[in-house]
């Protein structure tokens, strides 16, 4: 009953979605476009989709096991958050809130003060890709199928999957994917109206600012559940489906760049368009490689192909038409083509060049496999090596053009300052690593490189500070800026120094390795009611420091499944990380992993920074939509 | 003609991405359920479907030298699709059938057999999915081969003709 009332609300939505498509085109032809009624018409899309989104989480929160969705991916038994955020942990529901998220875009974007021709042209647009994932939904992906007779329990209930970090994740990312929607539809809006213009630049920035920040908060709580849960010891693995979010991330951060500078000069307009478009188009392909099981190997027995052919003809309609748009309408840069080289804007091209050759890396790294089986059969893993070797070094250049940036003048050049301003930080920063070499005694050279850049960009960040009149102007690119060198200094540090032991171990018996010692005290077993656990006891000591740490194995009954269950000790300068490995006991013998982590605790405040100055972006510009 | 040639590049450019995208699609990428072949049989005990008095145990698949093991359920279409090939295996190669009726009702998986015919020797009731956790069973139909009490074969979904000569062959 419930999925009827479901699926008649997308049914709703669809028809007064070509409702309104058809009606603005052909006002348009008649150049008497009513916007009230383009306003209303699109709000109630918002609204029946909403409503469909409710009747779902509905169907899931009742465990109503007649919706074919419901009975696959969940279990009268799960607690009601998991019931709930299951709706959108399977592909059915994820397409729904990501149309949910789309329209709801569109929505708030109604409000914004711009131009009315533009303003509904963009949700023009915005309807134009709410069409294609709703003809996807309804005809390939329906949310309200149902089973008859209804089954009396459900399929799903998977211990590792319920976890609230990976509950709350998607949400986030869907935020940060799709927002680059509105921000899609905008520019093709002002570059078919030729209104691409600095003041497009401003109007766009609110709206990319809370994207970017979105996905960058994705993006980390999806690294924090897999340091915390998978049990690896690692934040990042250069896994296919953490890549396919990180590409989007590497292009939005390269526009919200050149839309800075593009407020400014005009130079930057038609690069600003082509990021535009590139952005969303690099999320839709992300959302097409995890939700059609390429990337995926074991979701790839529920895939079906004509899904992910409709969605792949889809984005490639999109791509064309978006690109064809820019080709025949982008700006021509009206100021001459000459940027001073010692200038924040060209500076920010550089800082450009480098987001871009990232991307490519990361997407080639990404899609050469895929491409290497498909073509020829042949299957190869591109590792964390291939990244390291191929991004490290030109991060550390980055690094360098980032903290001169800020300090150069937009558009001229003064030579003495700048000396005198590089010599001051180059001599701070030499002493800073000096003391952080000798602290961690490390000389390698990509290690002292490493820390020297980052730490260059933090002090170039302290300098920003003392030079600005008033901080309050700066104060998002200040902490997002001192976020980043924080984040690429922790990150030398900790794969630099990182310790692993992996040793087997005996009940009494003490390991020691350089200034570690592991002493496994004893074994406890314990019976809880979904599962068994068997819980090892350690005594760690570090120098003078000394603390428990208790992992365990848990074996799951429902369903069969055994899983490691890490134990942390957070400290500022690192983590203490231990892990039972799930391979069979030996009598009283087990093999452990033990992970020393330095600065662990930098790297997760280091993305908070950087999110705040994302957030601290958003409410300085609401007075400016 | 500068725009023509953007566009024609533009154009070559998308269909080459679709192309390559499309034939990943096609490409075929099967889940090999390698975990449980090699293994015993997990121990269980459930009530059986046809003889109220007597328990299906772990026991009863080693009762014969080849055993088919299918989880089944009368509301799951595959089901309905593959079992005739069920009745083959049954009527003319001579297996040894037991079913697992998978969280499902005994009055629905009666008409379900009554209506298809009953191609199994004995049937184990599973109302909550406890046995098939036990066998790792990914989503029904699933069906396992068992020798001497060890699998050592296993199929995900229906069964089709290649996969019941496979198992003939495995005899």
């Amino acid at each position: 009953m419930i999925g009827t009332f479901g699926h008649i609300s997308l049914i709703s939505a669809l028809i007064l979605n070509i409702y309104l498509l058809l009606s603005y085109s052909l006002s348009s032809l008649k150049k008497n476009i009513n916007f009230r009624k383009t306003k209303h018409l699109n709000f109630l899309i918002s609204l029946f989709i909403f409503l469909a989104f409710i009747f779902l989480l509905w169907s899931f929160a009742i465990s109503d096991f007649s919706n074919t969705a419901v009975y696959q991916n969940s279990h009268s038994q799960k607690p009601l958050f998991y019931k709930i955020s299951g709706s959108w942990g399977n592909h059915e529901g994820s397409m729904v809130l990501f149309i949910l998220i789309l329209s709801f875009f569109s929505s708030f974007f109604s409000f914004s003060r711009i131009n009315e021709n533009l303003k509904y042209l963009t949700i023009f647009f915005q309807n134009i890709l709410i069409l294609f994932f709703l003809v996807f939904l309804i005809f390939t992906s329906n949310p309200f199928d149902i089973i008859s007779p209804t089954p009396k329990e459900g399929l799903g209930l998977n211990p590792i999957l319920q976890d609230p970090l990976l509950s709350i994740h998607p949400p986030f990312l869907y935020v940060g994917y799709v927002g680059f929607s509105i921000i899609f539809s905008f520019a093709l809006a002002g570059l078919y109206l030729q209104e691409f213009s600095m003041l497009w630049s401003k109007q766009a920035s609110f709206w990319i600012i809370i994207a970017w920040t979105f996905l960058t908060i994705g993006i980390g709580l999806g690294s924090i559940w897999a340091y915390y849960e998978l049990g690896w010891g690692g934040f990042w693995f250069w896994d296919p489906v953490e890549n396919a979010s990180l590409v989007p991330w590497l292009a939005s951060t390269a526009l919200l760049h050149s839309n800075i500078a593009s407020m400014k000069t005009e130079k930057f307009l038609s690069w600003t368009a082509l990021l535009a478009i590139v952005t969303f188009t690099t999320s839709l392909l992300g959302t097409f490689l995890v939700r059609s099981g390429i990337l995926n190997s074991v979701h790839a027995f529920a895939n079906d192909p004509d899904r992910g052919l409709y969605i792949l003809a889809a984005i490639m309609i999109i791509t064309f038409f978006a690109f064809l748009i820019f080709i025949l309408k982008f700006p021509k840069d009206r100021a001459p083509n000459i940027l001073v080289f010692w200038s924040r804007g060209s500076f920010i091209l550089i800082n450009n060049c480098f987001m871009i050759f990232f991307l490519v890396v990361v997407m080639v790294g990404t899609l050469y496999p895929i491409f290497l089986d498909a073509i020829f059969d042949k299957s190869i893993s591109v590792g964390p090596n291939y990244y390291n070797a191929l991004l490290a070094p030109f991060v550390i250049v980055l690094l360098w053009f980032m903290a001169h940036g800020p300090l150069l003048d937009w558009y001229k050049f003064n030579k003495l300052s700048l000396i005198k301003i590089i010599f001051k930080i180059s001599f701070l920063t030499l002493l800073s690593t000096l003391i952080v070499i000798f602290y961690f005694k490390d000389i390698s050279l990509l290690f002292v490189l490493g820390v020297f850049f980052s730490l260059y960009l933090i002090i170039s960040v302290l300098f920003d500070v003392f030079k600005q009149k008033v901080i309050s102007k700066n104060l998002a690119r200040i902490v997002s800026h001192f976020g980043f060198g924080i984040l690429i200094f922790s990150i030398f540090v900790n794969s630099f120094l990182s310790k692993e032991i992996d040793v087997p171990i005996k009940v009494g018996q003490t390991i020691k390795r350089d200034t570690i010692e592991i002493q496994f005290k004893n074994i406890v077993k314990s019976q809880e009611q979904n599962f068994e656990e068997i819980i090892g006891n350690f005594l760690v000591k570090d120098g003078t420091k000394s603390f428990e740490l208790s992992p365990s194995l848990r074996k799951y009954f429902q369903p069969s499944q055994v899983t490691s269950e890490t134990s942390i000790k957070n400290t500022i300068l690192g983590d203490y990380y231990l892990a039972i490995n799930l391979s069979e006991f030996d009598g009283d013998k087990i093999m452990i992993r033990f992970y020393h982590k330095p600065l662990m605790m930098w790297i997760w405040t280091s993305i908070i920074l950087i999110i705040l100055g994302g957030f601290i972006r958003i409410f300085k510009k609401q007075d400016a939509i | 003609m500068q725009y023509k040639a953007k566009i024609i590049i533009l154009s070559l450019l998308l269909i080459l991405i679709f192309l390559f995208f499309y034939k990943v699609l096609l490409t075929e990428k099967t889940y090999h359920p390698r975990s449980m072949i090699g293994k015993s049989v997990p121990e269980f005990s459930i009530e059986n479907f046809k003889d109220a008095n007597r328990k299906i145990t772990n026991q009863d698949l080693s009762a014969k030298e080849t055993i088919i093991l299918n989880f089944w359920a009368s509301w799951c279409v595959p089901c309905r699709v593959e079992h005739p090939m069920l009745l083959e295996l049954k009527k003319k190669n001579k297996l040894f059938l037991i079913g697992i009726n998978f969280k499902d009702s005994a009055s629905n998986a009666k008409k379900f057999l009554n209506e298809l015919g009953d191609p199994f020797d004995s049937i184990g009731s599973d109302p909550k999915g406890e046995v098939a956790i036990h066998f790792g069973v990914y989503g029904i139909p699933e069906t396992y081969v068992i020798k001497k009490n060890k699998i050592v074969f296993r199929h995900i979904g229906p069964l089709n003709q290649d996969v019941v000569n496979k198992i003939v062959s495995l005899k």
